[in-house]
């Protein structure tokens, strides 16, 4: 049974501390993520949950403390942490004159699957960019660019999903869909750890939910 | 009637009678927008002259060592009589006056030629006044840009190869005209918003530019041999002239009259544009000015017809870059063009200067072939999509350029071998090593252009004459050439090409693999890290055997 398996740590943070001057972000962080659960990242802006999450990705250099995904220490470019981990935070970049659906393509190929088409396919419709696929990225609208960028990472095989605030410029119907897709991932195995500002995506994915930050005021 | 009622009947106030309205005329509306600025002016020219008097120095200063070296260089080349340097006292300054007629189109496709700024077009293309009075002075204006740089062009290319005064004013004249006209024409044909004329002329000029160059060539290596009527150039010039100002008055009329049909939106995409451009000059980031530039010609592409990918892993990478050149395969005839320029330099009896020249052009009609290097180093996020190290990235995205350079190298190999009569004449060795090292050269320069990040603006600054500058702004400007010249230099010493050869390996294991600065930071950083975690250990177990002891 998927629940009796035995759940093996993904991401470990240890003592993890980030500040800019003075201003301390956080300091001595920790985190545990196993397969399956899901870590709701929330709080008010500017509590540091994107600099926790860039930080996890390698995006960022914490000033103290330790990251590990599925046993070996974070680096950026070491290959077997970009092959495990996927990540949608706001430094997507894409290739100004490939489509969509080359996107995607090139993606799937680069991670190793050799026939990605309807892998491909299945996610373009999932993110409804459909009609959209032969668009190059300079024309999509925010919305549209924020759906690619999330179809990016579930076009590849992954063990870590780290996703900074997947919801917005999503409308409702993008975020029902989003929450499903999520939901699935996790109990399918997947780790994950998001930033989000939306109750009902945090209510319906979240495993564990940690404020970051003082409250306001 | 509701309370509600009530009460809005009571506080709104009787309008207000302007009598007939009587919209400002674009002479009041521009006056007051300079009344505003002048208002707004901290400074007079004058003082703004004197705190910038280091530049105007140092501009008066280059200025004159330009035109002191194009002097010597013109006293120089116009003793030469051989048939080389004939050919291209008579064909190199056509090749001038059709390329910058490509030039002139082009850019003026990019940009408008008339644009407007996002701020005109909300507060004054609405407004209902005349848009071709608002915009007549732009038109000028980017016309007589296009004059003064033609003019430039024309008078350095035919006082380079030797012409005398009155030719040099003369295809000055021709030039600057021509690509006036060129101008001009763009925004005839903007006014009814058709390009297809621009587009076709650009491409034509562009391509007599080139066989002009391949003329030059062609006669340098005795392949043809054409007469040389020593006054016919003048006369073809005058010619040019005449017919050049014709096209110039007859688009400026016809592009006037159709100024106030211009869209709105193409006017503004031009502003936005030139702004996004200027922005990325003011922090001296021409990678990002050519971002821009990418950018929006993806944009009015728009869509294309989806490809499906082949290959798994770095070769799907590898099949990509080949299938995006496929798509967009203009990269490849500059790069095919440049093949020229060695054969051009050798032609006109500088064979020492080959190789400089060939890398150069070689580095600029390369950088379009890196879009991909660009897209994965400019940001690191697309990179951290991909399971590859950061150094196969590179070696990935730039393997199908390589290949087109290494064409390119086999192509100008015979140029270093020579040809011409008045070329230096070298063993074939010698000939494949300088174009290999000329191709590596222009790859490199290229790539350290492509993946160069942008100056930092949070990093402490530098204390200069001129103010406090960011470190990095302005070697900003020379990245690529740098490369370029280092790599070249020991060949145009006169030293062998194998020394060349030696500094390209060395610079390419830098750009390439994967030891670029930021992992060395990285590894130094987690090195450190344990360097003190094993210091804080062994103190733990000190002050446990004390403990102990005791």
């Amino acid at each position: 049974m998927p629940g009796m398996a035995k759940r093996t740590t993904v991401l470990k943070v240890t003592g993890l501390r980030r500040a800019f001057g003075q201003n301390t972000i956080f300091d001595r962080f920790s985190l545990e993520v196993r397969t399956g659960e899901a870590i709701a990242l929330t709080g008010r802006n500017g509590a540091g949950k994107s600099t926790l999450l860039r930080c996890l990705v390698g995006a960022d250099r914490p000033d103290d403390g330790a990251v590990e995904v599925c046993g070996n220490t974070m680096r950026e470019t070491s290959p077997e942490i970009r092959r495990d981990v996927a990540t949608v935070i706001d430094d997507l970049d894409f290739f100004p004159d490939l489509s969509v659906v080359e996107h995607l393509d090139l993606l799937a190929r680069a991670h190793g699957i050799s026939e990605p088409d309807e892998l491909v396919d299945g996610v373009l419709e999932e993110v409804q960019l459909v009609p959209q696929s032969g668009q190059l990225p300079g024309t999509l609208s925010s919305g549209q660019r924020r759906r690619l960028a999330l179809a990016t990472a579930f076009v590849r095989p992954r063990k870590l999903l780290i996703l900074d605030e997947p919801e917005q410029r999503l409308d409702v119907e993008g975020l029902n869909w989003l929450a499903d897709r999520l939901k699935t991932e996790r109990q399918s195995g997947l780790a994950i750890v998001f930033a989000s500002h939306e109750p009902a995506l945090v209510d319906k994915v979240a495993t564990r939910v940690i404020e970051m930050g003082a409250p306001r005021g | 009637m509701s309370s509600l009622e009530a009460s809005e009947d009571s506080s709104i106030p009787e309008p207000r009678k302007f009598g007939a309205l009587v919209p400002a005329t674009p002479r009041e509306l521009k006056g007051m927008i300079s009344d505003w600025r002048r208002g707004r002016a901290t400074k007079n020219l004058l003082e703004a002259f004197q705190d910038a008097y280091i530049v105007v120095i140092a501009a008066l200063m280059i200025g004159a060592m330009v035109i002191n070296v194009i002097l010597n260089a013109q006293r120089v080349v116009a003793s030469c009589t051989s048939v080389s340097c004939l050919s291209a006292r008579t064909v190199l300054p056509w090749a001038a006056l059709t390329g910058a007629i490509a030039v002139a189109l082009s850019v003026s496709r990019l940009f408008g030629p008339v644009l407007a700024s996002a701020a005109e077009g909300f507060w004054l293309l609405d407004a209902p006044i005349s848009r071709a009075k608002l915009l007549g002075l732009r038109l000028v204006a980017a016309v007589a840009v296009a004059f003064v740089g033609g003019a430039a062009i024309g008078a350095v290319v035919s006082a380079l190869t030797g012409s005398g005064l009155i030719e040099v004013l003369i295809w000055s004249a021709a030039t600057a005209l021509s690509a006036a006209a060129a101008v001009a024409f763009a925004a005839a044909q903007q006014g009814i918003d058709r390009h297809l004329l621009s587009r076709m002329f650009t491409h034509l000029f562009g391509l007599l530019a080139v066989a002009a160059l391949m003329l030059v060539v062609a006669v340098a290596a005795n392949w043809i041999q054409i007469g040389f009527a020593g006054d016919l150039g003048p006369q073809l010039g005058l010619i040019m002239i005449a017919f050049s100002g014709s096209v110039l008055v007859a688009s400026i009329v016809l592009a006037r009259l159709r100024l106030g049909r211009i869209r709105r939106t193409r006017l503004l995409s031009g502003g936005a544009l030139v702004s996004g451009i200027a922005g990325a000059f003011f922090a001296l980031d021409i990678g990002l000015a050519r971002d821009i530039v990418v950018a929006r010609r993806a944009m009015e592409i728009g869509h294309v017809k989806p490809v499906r990918g082949r290959g798994v892993g770095l070769e799907a990478i590898i099949w990509r870059e080949w299938q995006r050149l496929r798509r967009f395969p203009q990269p490849l005839l500059v790069v095919g063009a440049t093949t020229v320029v060695p054969y051009a330099t050798d032609a006109l009896g500088m064979g020492s200067l080959s190789s400089v020249f060939g890398a150069l052009a070689l580095f600029g009609a390369t950088i379009p072939m890196l879009g991909g290097l660009r897209v994965l180093t400019r940001t690191g996020g697309l990179a951290r999509c991909l399971p590859f190290s950061l150094a196969r990235l590179k070696l990935a995205s730039i393997a199908v350029p390589a290949v087109v350079v290494a064409v390119w190298t086999v192509s100008v190999a015979p140029s270093f071998a020579g040809f011409g009569e008045v070329t230096a004449q070298r063993t074939l060795s010698e000939a494949v090593l300088m174009a290999i090292a000329t191709g590596s050269a222009g790859l490199l320069a290229a790539v350290r252009w492509t993946q160069a990040k942008g100056v930092d603006f949070g990093a402490p600054m530098i204390a200069t004459q001129a103010g406090a500058f960011p470190p990095g702004l302005l070697t900003n400007l020379f990245r690529g050439f740098d490369v370029a010249l280092l790599i070249t230099a020991p060949m145009l010493l006169g030293a062998s090409p194998f020394w060349s050869l030696a500094l390209a390996a060395i610079v390419a294991a830098i750009l390439l693999n994967s030891m670029d600065a930021e992992t060395l930071r990285a590894r130094q950083a987690e090195q450190q890290k344990m360097l003190e975690a094993q210091r804080k250990q062994r103190e733990a177990a000190k002050a446990a055997a004390q403990q102990r002891k005791r």
